[in-house]
């Protein structure tokens, strides 16, 4: 079992790695589609260059990026009072900076936390969450998303889901366009590099995912939560509320899927498999032991 | 050969002697804050409590002792903050916690009062202050518990005295005294009127 120092530096290196298998993944499939087709060297440097920004944007931004896509509002003292103490009186215990707290307009009971640090966090939780959940239960919801931000998990899944989203992005875009209608060989031609490089490259992506997303992370938040409140009872009953609960969040994405302290697509089989949590019946019985 | 090994093995002892100095020192400057937390929390507990002394006015028999009572407790307060003790932070926060505890009595024993708007927002506030100041508690405890353990394990335990690190006392009480024994009131059946 890792202690929390070297979970905390084994996240940050992991999203070195991260950063820099992304850049080298844009750069080589840049370089493989210049040399085959005889185009302009400096597509390379064009592609080097977007890397690099999209990687510092991802780290700098990534906050703000998440928060737009769930179109989350900032949460005020006075008309979210116990979600701003609650924060406010866990990030006490813990000895770190109180994160920005939001809210997201939706009825489905969920929440996530994101930023690079613990300097830089925030905290997402949606009307749903607020209005189902006792504040005990709310106390240890918002434990449990405190201890991913203490750990570095939010700077990890942060970076994935949006240099993710980049290149699903990206290659979108290259599989639609074709680069205009008369070259359309050429454009073809791009398409099986393209192909050929993701095979490549596919396990080297599931190995990302597989860093990020680890299901053993839910678990040691699970427990740092229940460390910190000294009430399983509390997240016990918050966690079989917020996964009996049937409404569905529809601002989630798959790329937005891992921040969330329960699976946002609960109800589709097929998602279970390559689920980014563990089965909740688990989690559950894994904190009733904590009893 | 040698002579780089040598070199390399005094370097990794230096940055191994640094990082446990300054690991230590973090931590203690984290107790200090985390006491300095304790004591602006109990700070705010006592500033929340003439309000709620006004609204409940009406319903109190000693009105002037609980407002001596409150002076004492503020003393208290202000006393420990400066001398930076957790012990006399307990007695602070114990004396807090019995006005607090006559007041809400009256709160719920009265609904006229329990049912208005802002004595709910005042008990609202004065329990979050009270979960501060558990929480900021807990954090002292733990910081201390980490302290503690470094400087009395090995290689702490060589280390510390060089380095000038004494054992952090943290919230610890007194082994023996008045409050470890059952006063006749508290044996007796809890009465409400309602």
């Amino acid at each position: 079992m890792l202690n929390v120092y070297e979970q905390v530096q084994g996240n940050k290196t992991r999203s070195a790695v991260i950063i820099t298998l992304f850049v080298a993944f844009i750069i080589s499939a840049a370089a493989l589609i210049t040399y085959s087709f005889e185009l302009d060297p400096s597509v390379i440097i064009f592609a080097a260059i977007f890397s690099l920004i999209s990687s510092v944007i991802s780290y700098e931004y990534g906050d703000k990026i998440v928060l737009s896509l769930n179109n989350a509002h900032p949460a005020e003292r006075e008309k979210y009072f116990d979600f701003y103490t609650v924060t406010e009186n866990l990030s006490i215990g813990t000895g770190i900076p109180k994160p920005k707290i939001y809210v997201i307009e939706s009825d489905s009971p969920n929440a996530f936390a994101t930023g690079k640090d613990p300097e830089h966090a925030i905290i997402c939780a949606t009307t749903g969450l607020l209005n189902k959940l006792d504040r005990t239960e709310l106390e240890n919801v918002i434990a449990h998303e405190l201890s991913h931000i203490q750990n570095y998990d939010t700077r990890i899944m942060m970076i994935v889901s949006i240099l993710i989203g980049t290149l699903s992005i990206l290659i979108n875009l290259v599989s639609r366009n074709r680069f205009g209608r008369d070259r359309d060989r050429k454009s073809n031609g791009i398409l099986i590099i393209l192909g050929l490089l993701l095979l490549l490259f596919a396990p080297l992506i599931g190995q990302i995912i597989q860093l990020a997303i680890s299901r053993r992370r839910e678990y040691l938040a699970d427990a740092s939560a229940v460390k910190l409140t000294r009430q399983p009872q509390g997240l016990i009953s918050a966690l079989k509320k917020i996964s009996s609960d049937s409404s569905i969040l529809s601002s989630a994405s798959t790329a937005t899927e891992s921040l969330y302290i329960v699976n946002p697509f609960k109800n589709n089989k097929i998602t279970n498999l390559f689920s980014t949590h563990p089965p909740m019946v688990d989690r559950i019985k894994a904190l009733e032991q904590m009893l | 050969m040698p002579f780089l090994a040598i070199l390399a093995i005094v370097a990794l002892v230096i940055v191994f002697l640094i990082s446990f100095f300054n690991r230590l020192r973090s931590i203690q400057i984290q107790i200090q804050a985390s006491i300095q937390e304790i004591g602006n929390q109990l700070k705010r507990q006592a500033n929340l409590i003439p309000n709620l002394i006004e609204s409940v006015k009406g319903y109190m028999k000693h009105e002037k002792d609980i407002f001596t009572s409150l002076t004492d407790a503020r003393k208290l307060v202000n006393q420990a903050i400066e001398s930076n003790d957790p012990t006399q932070l307990n007695k602070a926060q114990e004396s807090i916690g019995k006005i607090i505890k006559g007041l809400s009595v009256i709160v719920e024993s009265n609904p006229e009062i329990k049912a208005s708007q802002v004595v709910g927002s005042l008990m609202n506030e004065l329990r979050d202050t009270a979960d501060k100041v558990t929480y900021a508690r807990r954090l002292l405890i733990d910081l201390s518990a980490d302290y503690n353990t470094a400087i009395s394990t090995i290689p702490g335990i060589w280390l510390a005295p060089t380095m000038g690190f004494k054992p952090e006392k943290g919230l610890s009480v007194p082994a023996s005294g008045k409050f470890l024994e059952v006063s006749e009131e508290e044996i007796k059946e809890p009465s409400v009127k309602i």
